[in-house]
């Protein structure tokens, strides 16, 4: 009686164990976008594999060694449940509720948490089984159970994925009715369609045109945030596209070679907007001529009357604009000293309120403000700009409508404070964002002027070399630095050093929020403090299972 | 039994206007106010997106922090445009929840301007409030404008823009509009045509901002409105009422801190800040019938609102706003608020005699009543003759 009384409270444990253990993975696997072989690498570079529940459960076999009987085994496992249930109820959060980037409980993750943890409570349950066979034992369901729940902490990750691949074959039938019925509606609707890409800038420069469009020439359907996949251009035009809508701005996103030409085929472009074609995302592309390879693919699907706009200060979107000829062809940008540019603009200063300028555009001058910051944001709105004028707005118009453009969010948002205020640059930083940002630092006033950051990633082998030139110019521009997390730390650090930095104003942080702690009791009145960059949970500091 | 007695009203809220929030603020106040002994309330929430809906969780504040994700509960109700229905129809099951008046507590577009009202009339139900050419009138600030000044209301003059007109030549409108007798000195306040609560209103101080101020007008109107800016300014706001009779209240006088009334400024500011709570136009800092207000100016003002009230034809609780040129000592109509924020009830609680704000909102019923019942006893039945010769 003992015995099955000490199986089923550790059997319950173990499955309350393992069913918070299958939502935290699914949060990251759903932030690889259920993609395997992504998650894969992001388990093993990171060692999430479980230690906590299999310690726990080492643990109680040791001691069901050392202390055999029913009466000891009984105890023991009664503590090792509530530890189970203290470690994933209380020292673990919810992933649903806790974190930086949620578990967010679509039908999709329903569906994979619910098969996942079936597999998993079979494992769980097996051991009573095991008890049925052999009651008048008490000692081998307590160890069978541990060993079984050891196996279920460790699995969550595999059988995850399992329950993905059993899903797929619905999940890709559901996908593909959602799609069928996006095309209908777009085929109905009809609108002008421009697609946006770029290494950066594609979002900043989607909101910017969508706005100014709407504005000027007419309706405009953009998807909000950075939306770039088939499959969320899918769901927003299902949701939010309307028969008024006369422009459809679409960002395309290049996550492999072909992600662009499946983007257009699903939403063919007439127009298209390149801001730049860079080196970030070099570790899913290879090479930079890959990337490249991958970008034009815009370029291409647009029809020969077609009108194209590229960054003229980005030399491969230049030569993308070389390389596609197309009923109209112009270029936007900052240097001349790169070549000719239809659209550009001079006379750049910020403040406070935003950044001046006068564009020259078609042997105008234009003067004009945008509430926007920083030369990545007034090259998106120059990109929009362009865009607009070349499908028939009123370049006056269009400018007096760039005082009015509303800021996207984290990309460079002043948030002033009483006393301390904010730059938020949160979003997906790059080389050249990162640097415009501190040049947005250095010309606002400022008591203090304080960086936050984690540093950038996904630049293949320029990462540290790139993190540690920016280390550089920030010693320069800052008075304190804080590193967060460990991903780019050394290389940050290494670049503060070269640039004879003070130790003692860098302070080094495991976490966002620790860095935030930290600078809540060390600031002071008159603080502007730029928060460059922040990572995803899943670059940010170790997880632990 | 004397629950059956109640009179139901159906308070109408939200709607889509950019006056949104302001008015589920002023409908929560309204709410809290009216006497449940005599009515029964029924709160209706036009979502953003223009449905409607209605259960008791609409009477909680914190229920807005969440929607639309939370509407789903709720019953989603319309109101069909066919006489004889007398409530509103639940879309789910095509039932009735009978209702005796309508009190639609919306700012701004779609309620404040005729719509709603229009689609009162199609019903054959009564409403609290001005009816359709009234608000449409007095939302219509040009338009508003050009009719008072027939009547002998000051108003300042006014420059109507269409953003039409601007998006094919914004440099010729610019130009055609600073050249404009009356309009060649600056400062001037470029504003929306139709729309209330300070939204996308600028004040115009150099030459070169007067484009990128009426492209923000066009963020959300068709038509911009440009008038001369009165330097030396002090606001006048008096409000109106109709129960047997026209009513003005005491004046006000708002304090604005930056020169301009903002948004923020009207909702935001005050007592709102620190609870973190806005109370709507309740909040505003403000000046009630101040006593060392020239009484010459008082007057002017209670007879000039009480005039532009008759003469618009307006009902219910409306609030005027006079500005006062402090170096010329001229007294200008602003602007009329047929449905004012809070009801303009701190205006009525200090008047002579007092006015609480459930006996504003059961007077604004009974007359509602009482218009309806009015408009029933006209003849309309001419009977059928043309189709049948």
């Amino acid at each position: 009686m003992l015995a099955k009384i000490t199986t089923l409270t550790l059997i319950v444990a173990i499955l309350a164990f393992a069913w918070r253990r299958t939502l935290s993975y699914l949060r990251y696997f759903q932030q690889e976008e259920y993609n395997s072989t992504r998650f894969i690498a992001w388990i093993k570079s990171n060692r999430a594999f479980d230690t906590r529940g299999s310690l726990v459960l080492l643990l109680a076999l040791i001691a069901h060694i050392l202390f055999p009987g029913s009466g000891a085994s009984f105890l023991i496992a009664l503590l090792s449940a509530a530890t189970l249930f203290v470690v994933a109820y209380v020292i673990e959060g919810d992933p649903r509720t806790t974190g930086k980037i949620r578990l967010n409980m679509t039908e999709r993750a329903t569906k994979t948490a619910w098969v996942a943890y079936g597999m998993l409570a079979i494992l769980g349950v097996a051991p009573l089984f095991g008890l049925c066979c052999s009651c008048s034992q008490g000692s081998a369901p307590l160890t069978l159970t541990a060993l079984c729940g050891i196996a279920i902490a460790q699995a969550t990750p595999a059988v995850l994925m399992l329950a993905a691949k059993i899903l797929s074959p619905a999940e890709k039938r559901l996908q593909k009715y959602y799609y069928d019925d996006a095309k209908r509606i777009l085929a109905e609707v009809n609108p002008f369609v421009i697609g946006i890409t770029g290494s950066y800038g594609k979002t900043g420069a989607k909101a910017a045109l969508g706005d100014l469009l709407t504005q000027t020439v007419g309706s405009t359907f953009w998807p909000k945030k950075s939306i770039n996949t088939v499959m969320g251009i899918t769901r927003t035009i299902r949701e939010t596209m309307r028969p008024h809508h006369k422009y459809a701005v679409i960002e395309m996103g290049a996550y492999n070679i072909g992600s662009i030409r499946r983007l257009c085929e699903f939403t063919p472009p007439k127009a298209a907007l390149v801001t730049a074609v860079g080196i970030m995302h070099l570790e899913r592309f290879g090479s930079p001529e890959n990337v490249y390879t991958a970008k034009s693919e815009i370029a291409e699907a647009l029809p020969e009357h077609g009108i194209l706009v590229c960054n003229g200060d980005s030399p491969n979107a230049r030569r993308m604009a070389e390389q596609h000829k197309r009923g109209t062809n112009l270029l936007y940008g900052f240097d001349l000293s790169k070549g000719t540019l239809d659209c550009f603009a001079t006379d750049i200063s910020y403040d406070e309120h935003g950044t001046s300028f006068v564009i020259h555009y078609k042997g105008e001058r234009f003067p004009g403000r945008t509430p926007l910051l920083g030369r990545p944001a007034l090259s998106n709105a120059l990109g929009a700009f362009t865009m607009a004028c070349a499908l028939g707005a009123q370049p006056a118009f269009a400018v007096a409508c760039m005082g009015n453009l509303p800021p996207v969010d984290n990309r460079l948002v002043l948030d002033k404070g009483s006393r301390v205020s904010y730059l938020r640059d949160a979003y997906n930083s790059n080389p050249t964002g990162f640097e415009a940002a501190l040049d947005v630092l250095k010309n606002l006033p400022a008591q203090r002027r304080v960086l936050i950051t984690p540093g950038m990633i996904e630049l293949g082998d320029m990462q540290y070399q790139e993190n540690k030139r920016l280390a550089t110019m920030a010693a320069a521009v800052c008075d304190l630095v804080y590193v967060v997390g460990p991903t780019n730390r050394d290389a940050i650090l290494a670049g503060l050093a070269e640039a004879n930095f003070p130790r003692t104003k860098t302070i080094i942080a495991d976490t966002r929020d620790e860095a935030f702690n930290t600078l809540a009791e060390q600031s002071a009145e008159g603080d502007l403090v730029l928060i460059e960059n922040d990572l995803g949970d899943l670059h940010e500091g170790k997880v632990r299972f | 039994m004397a629950q059956s007695k109640r009179t139901r009203v159906a308070v109408l809220f939200g709607g889509r206007s950019v006056e949104h929030e302001i008015s589920v603020i002023t409908a929560l106040q309204l709410m809290q106010a009216i006497d449940p002994a005599v009515y029964d309330v029924t709160p209706v929430y036009i979502a953003p997106t223009g449905t409607w809906h209605t259960g008791t969780q609409l009477l909680e504040r914190s229920f807005y922090a969440k929607v639309p994700g939370n509407l789903s509960p709720l019953d989603e109700v319309t109101l069909l445009p066919k006489p004889g229905v007398r409530g509103l129809t639940k879309l789910a099951d095509h039932s009735t929840i009978p209702i005796d008046v309508f009190l639609p507590a919306f700012h701004g577009q779609y309620g404040e301007d005729g719509c709603i009202q229009g689609l009162f009339e199609m019903a054959d139900v009564p409403y609290t409030g001005s009816n359709v050419v009234s608000s449409a009138l007095t939302m219509n600030k040009y338009a508003c404008k050009v009719f008072l000044k027939e009547h002998g209301v000051p108003v300042l003059p006014a420059q109507l823009i269409a953003r039409s007109d601007a998006q094919k030549d914004i440099n010729g409108v610019v130009q055609k509009a600073l050249s404009t007798e009356g309009f060649t000195t600056l400062p001037l306040f470029v504003k929306p045509c139709n729309l209330g609560s300070s939204i996308g209103i600028s004040k115009v101080k150099e030459a070169h901002e007067l484009a990128p101020a009426l492209a923000k007008v066009f963020r959300f109107d068709t038509h911009a409105l440009i008038e001369p800016c009165v330097n030396e300014i002090m606001e006048i706001n008096c409000s109106v009422r109709e129960h047997n009779g026209i009513h003005a209240s005491v004046v006000e006088i708002p304090v604005s801190q930056s020169g301009v009334l903002s948004y923020e400024e009207k909702y935001l500011r005050g007592g709102g800040k620190k609870t973190g709570q806005s109370a709507g136009m309740a909040s505003l800092t403000r000046v009630i019938d101040p006593q060392d207000l020239d009484p010459d100016i008082k007057n002017s003002v209670v007879e000039l609102a009480t005039r532009a009230f008759t003469m618009l034809g307006c009902s219910g609780v409306a609030r005027l706003d006079f500005i006062v040129d402090l170096t010329t000592g001229k007294l200008y109509f602003n602007e009329l608020n047929a449905f004012p924020g809070s009801c303009s009830f701190y205006l009525w609680v200090r008047s002579h005699p007092r006015v609480l704000y459930t006996t504003l909102i059961h007077n604004m019923i009974e007359t509602a009543l009482m218009h309806h019942a009015t408009a029933a006893s006209l003849d309309r039945n001419i009977g059928l003759k043309a189709l049948r010769a």
